[in-house]
């Protein structure tokens, strides 16, 4: 029997990396993640789980050393927050090209100036282009969801790539939520043993990450590149495998909320989408056709699902949860990508942005309506006045 | 805690160089500059460390010259490791393999795992993961090929280069004619210093194989955390004829500049300690690196070395290096 929980997004990413059966793990405090390792530290002390837990002395460290882990063939498991990630970064890329498919869960946190504790992505979203899967739960269970289900991508043969587990600080990381634990046999069943295959072992010598010549550079990047196109159809055999064995009902993509019909929709990722929700049962009550998109990826990011979700709104709004000061829109990453997607369409919908939820704050009821207010403004007026607002800073319109 | 037997291995001293193992584990294919002490110094530590070896190899010299994709020189297991974090790399390898034996994944003896790194990735911007991981006591062996500087980017100061010596950092000049001004950093010293779950720290040096190769499996013999500080003389960086490498190791502990010793449990044995030391300008008179120097400054450098030698004659014993026989037993 299936047995339910109250559980934080943090619990919720330990109990998955329980279930995965870590072998090593390091830890360092930042909040808000650091509950994890502190259920990790629990459980490991008590017997519930034997995996070797290596006090990292920074994040830095921490990341290296689940990388020497990895190289020979244990399932590691890492996390962090905030300035933590960024700390970590040398890391990235070494992981993601030695082809190291270790975890690392981020409970993500705003960037210093000025130390602060509120939940923002653009820690995690600034390293989105190392080479990693990358996603954001919205749910604790979503976060125990994506744990096993990105070991079982992530390790796949065919994939081999490390994978970041995002999930919303405080918001997520630190609220209970129900969560429905899985059996052992059927976390088994999808999640095989981790089986590395050259690991760095005395049995047979292999050489990790020796120095190339530039002409051999090219090669290496292109069969990164390559491996982002056989990763879909591994997440979408995993997403199959999970709701099979655990009898879920999970989109392998995108999740998709009253958008049938809808003529506006708001595309968000991350917990913030619950509130959006709630907004748009409002917004209909209302009478205004709204909807909501939220992508489960980032890494690989689901270009043509988006496209095919969106075609056929008249007005789209990226809800923008991290920063990209003086990027194209001189606001949030999401829109760069979400406009690139959009691109192709014979029909393509009005695209526009908000800055919100920045620095930890609260996206409230009302900032849905207010975006929705200015969504339905370009519908009427059939254009995009701007391509940003920052909600809470602009003038009345 | 649970009482496992990590199946540890003993390796046997080797009492001479014919004795030595015939296998080499560093083998040639490396692109190091004629006459490196650091090659000489990994081809003497593999050989000493043998077959069941995991070696974590941060960026530096013996990265960049050594381990060219398809053509790698070692015959063990090799991972590159950043400049920052061969510690840290070290740490998650042993880590690994507690787990991996422990779960029955892995039935081999447990691996001598080194960390090879250069005195940047020691006491500079890897001095943190190295601190760490004697600090944790993770059953590993680090080892500082020293060649007194950054050898691979070009010759730059690093905390071991010695006072005066001539780097594209510490260039001499009119207003700063000595070149490097700072005193080094003692490696050794700051293992020793601050790591409780440390029981062996030693120095040696190329020019002594028998002695490195001993410091080597005695080392690896300790089960935790050891460290090794091997003087690894650089042609290219101290500017000295290529196959006057050995005589410079040689002239290093003969003009005290270099001292060799062991710390167990506490106590120092030292090695080779001369009956009368050499004036250092014997040592420095061959290596361009010191050219420039004027007699005020080679003083202060005998200075230093004098005040060194004076500490070591208080407590000194000398003694051959100690080789283990019986075996420490595993925890």
């Amino acid at each position: 029997m299936a047995k339910e929980m109250m559980l934080s997004g943090c619990a919720a990413a330990a109990q998955g990396a329980k279930f995965a059966e870590i072998e090593v793990t390091a830890s360092y405090p930042i909040r808000p993640y650091t509950a994890i390792m502190m259920e990790l530290a629990k459980m490991i002390a008590n017997g519930e789980l034997d995996c070797e837990f290596v006090h990292g002395e920074g994040e830095h460290a921490q990341v290296s050393i689940v990388l020497g882990a990895s190289a020979c063939g244990a399932r590691a498991y890492v996390g962090s927050a905030g300035v933590g990630v960024t700390y970590a970064f040398e890391l990235y890329s070494p992981v993601a090209g030695g082809r190291y498919p270790l975890q690392m869960a981020i409970a993500d946190r705003t960037l210093d100036p000025p130390g602060d504790f509120g939940s923002e992505h653009t820690d995690a979203m600034s390293a989105r282009d190392q080479g990693w899967l990358m996603g954001w739960a919205s749910t604790p269970q979503e976060v125990l969801d994506n744990t096993l289900i990105n070991y079982r991508v992530g390790e796949d043969p065919r994939v081999m790539l490390p994978q970041f587990v995002c999930q919303d600080g405080y918001f997520l990381s630190h609220i209970p939520d129900k969560v429905i634990l899985p059996e052992l046999a059927q976390v088994r069943e999808f999640l095989p043993p981790y089986k590395a295959p050259h690991p760095l072992s005395p049995a047979c010598p292999v050489s990790h990450g020796p120095q190339i010549r530039p002409d051999q550079g090219a090669p290496m990047d292109a069969q990164r590149a390559a491996t982002f196109l056989v990763v879909p159809k591994v997440i979408e055999e995993a997403v199959a495998d999970y709701n099979r064995i655990f009898g879920r009902n999970l989109a392998p993509w995108l999740e998709k909320f009253m958008m049938d019909d809808a003529e506006v929709a708001f595309f968000i990722q991350g917990a913030h989408a619950n509130t959006c929700k709630s907004a748009i049962r409002h917004l209909r009550d209302q009478g205004l056709k709204a909807g909501m998109v939220r992508p489960r990826w980032v890494r690989p990011w689901p270009t043509q699902q988006i496209a095919e979700a969106l075609a056929n709104t008249k007005a789209v709004a990226c809800v923008e949860t991290s920063t990209s000061y003086g990027g194209a829109t001189r606001g949030g990453n999401l829109i760069h990508e979400v406009s690139a997607s959009l691109y192709d369409l014979d029909k393509r919908p009005l695209l526009t942005s908000f800055m919100a939820g920045l620095g930890g704050d609260v996206i409230l009821l009302d900032d849905f309506y207010y975006m929705a207010k200015i969504l339905k403004q370009m519908v009427e007026e059939k254009k995009t006045r701007q391509k940003v607002y920052w909600v809470g800073f602009e003038d009345e319109t | 805690m649970q009482n496992v037997d990590y199946r540890k291995q003993i390796l046997e001293p080797i009492k001479s160089l014919r004795g030595a193992p015939r296998e080499e584990m560093y083998l040639p294919g490396h692109r190091t500059c004629a006459g490196c002490g650091p090659a000489l110094n990994y081809r003497l530590v593999a050989k000493a460390a043998g077959r069941d070896t995991i070696f974590i190899g941060p960026t530096g010299c013996m990265y960049v010259a050594n381990s060219s994709y398809l053509c790698t020189p070692y015959a063990v297991s090799w991972i590159h490791a950043q400049i920052t974090n061969g510690g840290a790399v070290g740490s998650g390898v042993e880590a690994a393999y507690k787990t991996l034996i422990r779960k029955g994944k892995y039935d081999g003896p447990f691996p001598n795992v080194i960390v090879m790194a250069g005195d940047g990735g020691t006491v500079d911007i890897g001095l943190q993961a190295m601190s760490a991981m004697m600090y944790r006591g993770h059953d590993a062996l680090f080892i500082c090929y020293d060649n007194e500087s950054y050898a691979n980017t070009g010759i730059q100061t690093s905390p071991t280069t010695p006072y005066g010596a001539n780097t594209t950092f510490t260039p001499p000049g009119k207003l700063i004619p000595e070149g490097k001004t700072l005193f080094p950093k003692d490696p050794p010293q700051l293992v020793i210093g601050g790591h409780p779950l440390v029981k062996y720290v030693a120095t040696t040096c190329v020019s002594y194989p028998l002695d490195l190769m001993n410091k080597v499996r005695k080392a690896l013999n300790v089960d935790g955390p050891t460290f090794l500080h091997m003087l690894s003389p650089c042609p290219k960086g101290w500017k000295f004829d290529e196959k006057l490498t050995l005589e410079m190791g040689r002239l290093a502990v003969d003009t005290g500049m270099w001292t060799l010793y062991e710390w167990e449990n506490g106590v120092y044995k030292y090695q080779r300690i001369p009956k009368e030391y050499k004036p250092v300008s014997e040592y420095m008179k061959w290596q361009g690196r010191f050219s420039h120097l004027k007699a005020e400054h080679i003083a202060k450098m005998q200075a230093f070395v004098d005040e060194k030698i004076k500490r070591i004659k208080a407590v000194a014993v000398e003694a051959p290096v100690p080789t283990p026989k019986k075996r420490t037993k595993a925890k």
